[in-house]
């Protein structure tokens, strides 16, 4: 965090610190925490001892507007490649003053600080990523923030605070990943997404942490009238990974994609808790999660429609699938509903399934051995996803990673 | 007469421990074409799937010599790229997978080496063109959608682009009208040679007056119960199975 921290944010830290202080740890016996354990997040304890392991993450570099580091807690200035008239993109903690009537509005309006988890990050933050899209500005390129560890600090905390008011576009890359690091490193992330009227925002996630990495990642955006909003969630990496995304269509005519790509190896365990809220009616939104688990993987999905009354004509939709691929690894899907209004259209799908042998078969037979059929299959199991997100560069990126997780 | 591209000695092939198969003997000499006839459930798509090596059909005695090497351990990659194809009668839909990156996972695969994009799409063109399949395809993901027809295309395509030394087509005529057979049936013939072995595997004798067998066998209750030239189709279709013990008189061409 920069030295000078403006009276108002200070305020918020406190305040945030206090909380955390009178509100009971986690234990595990909590409804939300029955899957992930808050100790496997290292949410219960004490600060993790910095183990000082060292390393860089690369990454690919694709054409951006503008890009930000973040690395093991340590915020730096952005490079501002090339980004239209009035869009700013700043570090977070130096727009805390920079630009404070505007971050000042949205900064803990959607994640704030009453419960536990989130007021661990508010009270600690680093740094982070803030952008800010004019009325009417259309960024056609992705403004990306890479927050990395190297095992140097055990903990990290990032957050990022995104803007893009009315009739405007932006597409933003969250990226978290690392090396592996040789002691546990903990994170936690929170992003924040206002999508004004009629705008329109695709937000990525690509978690990729190298082993010894845990990562608690909260999300939350809220959609305005007739605007649009796709999040998408890409977890490849970490030992323990636990992300919540809740999209809110909050007015008439929004539409909200919550869209997910998982595969998890080895003994990784992730859980998605995905969630989508209509608080106006005739809104629509879409949860489409898609996983495929290996070796000794457990993977949790927990989705939920909520429409409180008020809201006619939602239509919302909500479908996990998942791909089993040995014994040994396991998904969870547990698909919810809560609807309080009549006249909404609303589905819900969960599934576990394994790879078909007859696709195995198929594909053998025409002289593709085992492995290489296997990442055909997976990949083409998580195409449904894919081909609704639309960075190309991802998909290779994904294919790659996914071609490495199955070698 | 050529060297033999298949020779099956005394083939016992088990299904979930069911015995299918009871001593099989089939020969093909190299560049000939075989039809293999049969009533229902008299093994005949069992000695296919076994042939191509699905993991549930199991050898439990015999012996399967393709070019020269015995293949009975061999897993159904092996078997592909030492030049056997199957051409399937139920071609599964693979969801999310498209044509191209299939066709060319496979053509990799089966050349051992990396085919540039650009002679890929040379090859997937020429081969479209020379069985005069339009470039439909190509946009779409693995059998899914297609018609029958459709999906019986695609096998022969396949097998053009891959151009196995020895194909096997399993029951390729069923579901088929009679101007779908007539495509299907040009393209094998096109494909015909010295260095292409067929075994088409079929219930009727449709398929066989487009596509002229050298040799004729049938199957009956898991063994080859006799072997003529291509008058023996004939013969069948006359007389249907019956006098092998079928209940049946299925042998005429349907429709």
């Amino acid at each position: 965090m920069a030295s000078a921290i403006p009276a108002w944010a200070q305020e918020v830290r406190d305040a945030a610190t206090r909380n955390l202080a009178s509100l009971p740890a986690l234990t595990g016996e909590e409804e939300a925490w029955r899957f992930t354990p808050p100790a496997d997040l290292a949410l219960t304890g004490a600060e993790p001892a910095a183990p000082g392991s060292a390393g860089t993450v690369t990454v690919e570099d694709g054409v951006r507007a503008a890009r930000l580091r973040l690395a093991d807690g340590v915020p730096s200035a952005p490079e501002l490649l090339d980004l239209p008239e009035g869009v700013i993109v700043a570090e977070l903690g130096a727009a805390l003053e920079a630009h404070e009537s505007l971050v000042r509005e949205k900064l803990y309006g959607l994640i704030g600080f009453a419960e536990r988890p989130e007021a661990m990050n508010a009270a600690h933050w680093d740094g982070g990523l803030f952008v800010y899209v004019p009325r009417g500005v259309r960024a056609t390129l992705p403004v990306e923030a890479i927050l990395t560890a190297s095992g140097a600090s055990g903990r990290i905390f990032g957050r990022t605070l995104i803007v893009v008011e009315e009739g405007a576009s932006a597409t933003v890359i969250d990226r978290y990943a690392s090396p592996e690091v040789s002691g546990p490193v903990q994170a936690s992330t929170v992003v924040e997404l206002y999508v004004g009227q009629g705008a329109e925002l695709e937000h990525i996630s690509v978690i990729d942490w190298g082993a010894g990495v845990r990562h608690h990642a909260m999300l939350r955006g809220r959609v305005e009238r007739d605007a649009k909003l796709r999040s998408v969630v890409v977890t490849l990496g970490g030992d323990v990974v636990r992300v919540e995304p809740t999209v809110v269509c909050a007015g008439p005519g929004s539409d909200a994609r919550a869209l997910g790509l998982y595969f998890a190896g080895g003994d990784q365990h992730f859980e998605h808790r995905v969630i989508a809220r209509h608080e106006a009616p005739q809104s629509y939104s879409n949860l489409l999660y898609k996983g495929a688990i290996q070796d000794h993987a457990h993977t949790v999905f927990f989705g939920n429609l909520i429409v409180p009354p008020g809201a006619p004509g939602t239509d919302a939709y909500q479908t996990n699938r998942n791909l089993v691929l040995n014994d040994g690894a396991r998904a969870d899907t547990i698909p919810f509903l809560e609807i309080e209004t009549a006249e909404v259209k609303c589905s819900h799908a969960g599934a576990v399934g394994r790879v078909d042998d007859e696709h195995l078969f198929y594909l053998q037979s025409r002289g593709v051995p085992t492995p290489e059929a296997k990442r055909l299959i997976v990949m083409g199991f998580l195409q449904e996803v894919l081909e609704m997100v639309s960075l190309e560069e991802l998909r290779t990126e994904l294919e790659a990673a996914v071609q490495e997780k199955l070698s | 007469m050529a060297d033999p591209i298949l020779q099956i000695s005394g083939l016992e092939v088990a299904v979930d421990d069911t015995p299918i198969l009871k001593g099989v003997d089939l020969t093909v000499p190299q560049g000939e074409v075989h039809a293999l006839m049969g009533p229902n459930g008299s093994g005949k798509s069992t000695l296919a799937y076994a042939l191509a090596g699905h993991p549930r059909y199991e050898i439990t005695a015999g012996s399967v010599i393709f070019d020269g090497q015995d293949i009975v351990e061999m897993e159904a990659d092996e078997r592909a790229r030492l030049g056997l194809f199957l051409a399937m009668q139920y071609p599964v839909e693979v969801p999310g997978v498209s044509v191209m990156n299939f066709l060319r996972t496979s053509i990799n695969a089966i050349r051992g080496e990396d085919i540039s994009p650009r002679d890929f799409i040379k090859l997937f063109d020429s081969k479209s063109e020379l069985l005069g399949f339009d470039r439909s395809f190509a946009d779409r993901y693995l059998n899914t959608g297609f018609s029958g027809g459709e999906k019986k295309r695609h096998e022969i395509l396949q097998m053009a682009m891959i151009e196995p030394k020895f194909a096997v087509l399993d029951e390729t005529d069923s579901g088929l009208d009679v101007d779908a057979l007539k495509v299907v049936s040009e393209g094998v013939n096109t494909m015909r040679g010295p260095g292409l072995g067929v075994l088409i595997i079929t219930h009727y004798t449709r398929i066989l007056r487009y596509i002229k067998p050298d040799v004729v066998h049938v199957m009956f209750e898991g063994r080859i119960a006799r072997t003529g030239g291509p008058e023996l189709a004939d013969y069948l279709e006359e007389h249907g199975y019956v006098e092998f013990g079928a209940a049946e008189e299925a042998a005429a061409p349907a429709g």
